[in-house]
């Protein structure tokens, strides 16, 4: 029984559709993600799983079964929008958290501490969060949405605003919390994010589930229309290859990047230019994620 | 259960650790223990200043400012002494001499007599350095009344006992009676005017109570949501839960604080000095009706789960604190017309406009305690205001709670009604 599955959930606000029908499991020990542009119904969809709002049409399950209060105890959450008490000491309103959440005080204080020990930052145990970095504060806001180890993880844009030391510090931690065996939904605008973490994914677009599954397979079904040729020589007439649509020289010389029509093409473009000059790198290289989401949501991503 | 006390508890630490909240507590503990000490203080001042001087011009009518000097001599306790000037042979040398006597601190003020052949008595002028000195001129008028009578009636031949009687004032006591029962035998003026002091303090303490704790609750519900910790909090407990945790927390914080203030005001009270001042004037605290405290408490409470609800569905409609005092607005007007009504009607507790406002919720708990402390209203009364009062907590605080429920996710501008029906609608509460 996957723990989180979602049946053709929809969710309107009066006129507007925020959600059609969106359908998406998550199996223990997976992240998912969850891409759209801005408005496309990410957050609405992730609050609608943690209960803040209610579905017009379909169903959630957790477990199996439907949501109830005694669900929120299994759920943790990072919101998109960090928010914390400014003016409380962080053990204060860590425990607090994990206590609104079901878990006891000695339990939730050895927990934080462990946490803030793995984060190397057990010095903050007494400080005020206003006291604390920007990226610190976000540690600490990911430890509110963990200390009570919740079954499924609900993580809203979690590495924003992160230095890239702390994107790995967390990036580490999420997969070990996916390998522990928890069930994530993740969402995120960092395509490379989702490359290197998530294996299956939804896009949404204007309130629409419109590309779904596996994203190997998904990266299969898109074409392979880019092609980089490597030459320390430069090579001429390249856009004259028939099937060549635009030719870019890359940035530091070493070569050209070449978008084709269809992946017979690349043949035609190796012969012409292993007649000009001696190859260094020829590669016929799979869309970006970038590409297929900017390709399926269009102009419209902000 | 759980999570209700783990709000609540969360809300009264952190509340009594603020700086702000003992900083307050402290300030408005040392000013009460002054106010009650004040009294005291006074008296000692008093003592130790001796009779108020008055200086006067010998020459200057003798026939009034004799009798008047023999009659402050002979009056003990009026506290003021005439001291006498020579003649300097013109007003204006006269008046020097006086203002030169103040300068030197030899009198702290002067009379000068004026003959006044239209009113019979010479028109009298007090000048001192001090504004509106009431209380000496008080006694100089009841001396001056005496030595008029003396003046006018001094051929009509009257013995001293006719004198006497002539000037005693005359006596008037009002006392208040309950006709509901036949037990009370009435309240003395002591107790009437303790009784009016206690529903005086108490419906200042009322209000100070229930609004500063209400918009306390507004401000830091308001806070949570502008720090986006809300959205955490939404997702850990129920939002009922959390609303009313937060009112309870807050409940108890006023209450502790209150009752440090009434154990600073006992502690004071008890004090030796002040235990003789309050004896000497016949008050006694025990002799208020306990059942008034009751009350106190009860209308307290009430007053403050009603007004804490409604403002804590204005806290969640607001995203910025910087919004919510004018989103708050018309809850100030009604607990400031409700205090007003309280302060206004305790010379008239009889009024219709008491008697209206002791059924409506908003000021029932202002008015109704103030007919209970004053009046004796009627047990069918009290049971209909406090069942109005009930009712009221009940049915705005559900509508507060969907109010909440709703505000709570809303950001941006403050909501219009519409659409906050609307957000109502699509978040099925």
């Amino acid at each position: 029984m996957k723990p989180l599955v979602l049946e053709q959930v929809s969710k309107q606000y009066g006129e507007k559709t925020a959600v059609n029908r969106i359908s998406l499991e998550v199996e223990a020990g997976e992240i998912y993600g969850l891409l759209g542009a801005n408005g496309a119904g990410k957050t609405t969809t992730m609050r609608m799983v943690l209960g803040l709002i209610y579905p017009d049409a379909g169903n959630i399950f957790y477990q199996g079964r439907p949501y109830s209060q005694e669900q929120l105890s299994m759920l943790g959450y990072l919101p998109e929008e960090r928010g914390m008490y400014p003016k409380v000491k962080i053990s204060d309103q860590i425990i607090y958290l994990a206590r609104l959440r079901g878990m006891n005080r000695k339990d939730a204080d050895r927990n934080l501490k462990l946490w803030l020990e793995k984060f190397n930052i057990s010095e903050y145990y007494n400080m005020k969060i206003e006291e604390l970095s920007k990226g610190n504060q976000q540690k600490i806001q990911f430890i509110a949405s963990v200390i009570h180890d919740p079954k499924i993880l609900i993580l809203d844009e979690a590495f924003s605003g992160l230095d890239p030391v702390n994107v790995e510090l967390l990036k580490k931690t999420v997969k070990e919390l996916r390998d522990g065996g928890k069930t994530i939904l993740f969402s995120t605008h960092r395509m490379e994010h989702v490359e290197e973490l998530c294996r299956n994914i939804t896009i949404m677009h204007r309130s629409n589930p419109v590309i779904q599954g596996n994203l190997k397979d998904i990266k299969k079904r898109f074409p392979r229309e880019r092609v980089i040729v490597g030459a320390d020589q430069p090579i001429r007439g390249l856009e004259t290859v028939s099937g060549v649509q635009r030719v870019e020289e890359l940035e530091n010389g070493s070569g050209y990047a070449v978008w084709i029509d269809r992946e017979e093409t690349a043949q035609q473009l190796l012969h012409y230019a292993m007649k000009q000059t001696v190859l260094t790198r020829f590669e016929l290289l799979e869309p970006t994620l970038n590409e297929i989401f900017i390709r399926s949501v269009g102009e419209s991503n902000e | 259960m759980n999570n209700f006390m783990a709000v609540v508890s969360f809300t009264l630490r952190n509340k009594m650790k603020t700086k702000s909240f003992i900083v307050t507590t402290i300030i408005i503990a040392v000013i009460l223990s002054i106010g009650v000490n004040l009294p005291y203080i006074i008296s000692q001042f008093k003592s130790e200043g001796g009779a108020t001087k008055v200086g006067y011009t010998l020459s200057n009518l003798p026939e009034v400012t004799e009798p008047l000097k023999t009659y402050f001599d002979t009056n003990e306790g009026t506290n003021i002494h005439l001291v006498s000037y020579p003649d300097q042979g013109s007003q204006e040398g006269n008046e020097q001499v006086l203002k030169q006597g103040i300068k030197d601190g030899e009198i702290s003020g002067y009379i000068l007599l004026e003959e006044d052949a239209a009113a019979g008595f010479p028109k009298v002028t007090y000048k001192s350095e001090s504004l509106m000195e009431s209380s000496v001129t008080r006694t100089l008028r009841t001396g001056l009344q005496a030595v008029k009578v003396d003046y006018v009636i001094k051929d009509a031949q009257l013995s001293d006992a006719q004198k006497n009687l002539l000037l005693m004032p005359v006596q008037i006591e009002a006392a208040q009676i309950s006709v509901m029962d036949n037990t009370g035998t009435g309240k003395t003026v002591e107790q009437q005017g303790l009784a009016m002091g206690f529903v005086y303090a108490m419906i200042i303490v009322l209000f100070m109570g229930i609004f500063i704790t209400s918009q306390l609750i507004a401000t830091e519900i308001t806070a949570e949501k502008s720090s986006r910790v809300m959205e955490i909090l939404v997702t850990s407990v129920a939002p009922l839960k959390q609303m009313f945790g937060k009112i309870t927390g807050m409940s108890l914080v006023g209450l502790l604080q209150i009752v440090v203030y009434i154990l600073v005001f006992l502690i004071n009270v008890s004090l030796p000095h002040n235990k003789d001042l309050l004896a000497g004037w016949n008050l006694n605290l025990g002799d208020i009706d306990p059942l008034l405290y009751v009350y106190a408490l009860v209308f307290y409470l009430t007053g403050y789960f009603l007004y804490s609800t409604l403002c804590a569905a204005v806290g969640s409609m607001v995203s910025r604190t910087e919004d919510l005092a004018q989103a708050m607005m018309p809850i100030t007007m009604l607990a400031l017309a409700g205090f007003y009504i309280g302060i206004f009607g305790m010379s008239s507790p009889d009024s219709m406009l008491i008697k209206t406002a002791s059924f409506i919720p908003f000021f029932s708990p202002f008015a109704m305690f103030l007919r209970i402390g004053l009046t004796t209203p009627a047990w069918w009364e009290i049971v209909l205001s406090l069942a109005l009062l009930a009712a009221a907590i009940f049915v705005l605080g559900w509508i507060s709670a969907k109010i909440y429920r709703t505000g709570v996710l809303m950001y941006g501008k403050r909501p219009t009604f519409k659409e906050l029906r609307k957000a109502m609608k699509a978040y099925k509460v």
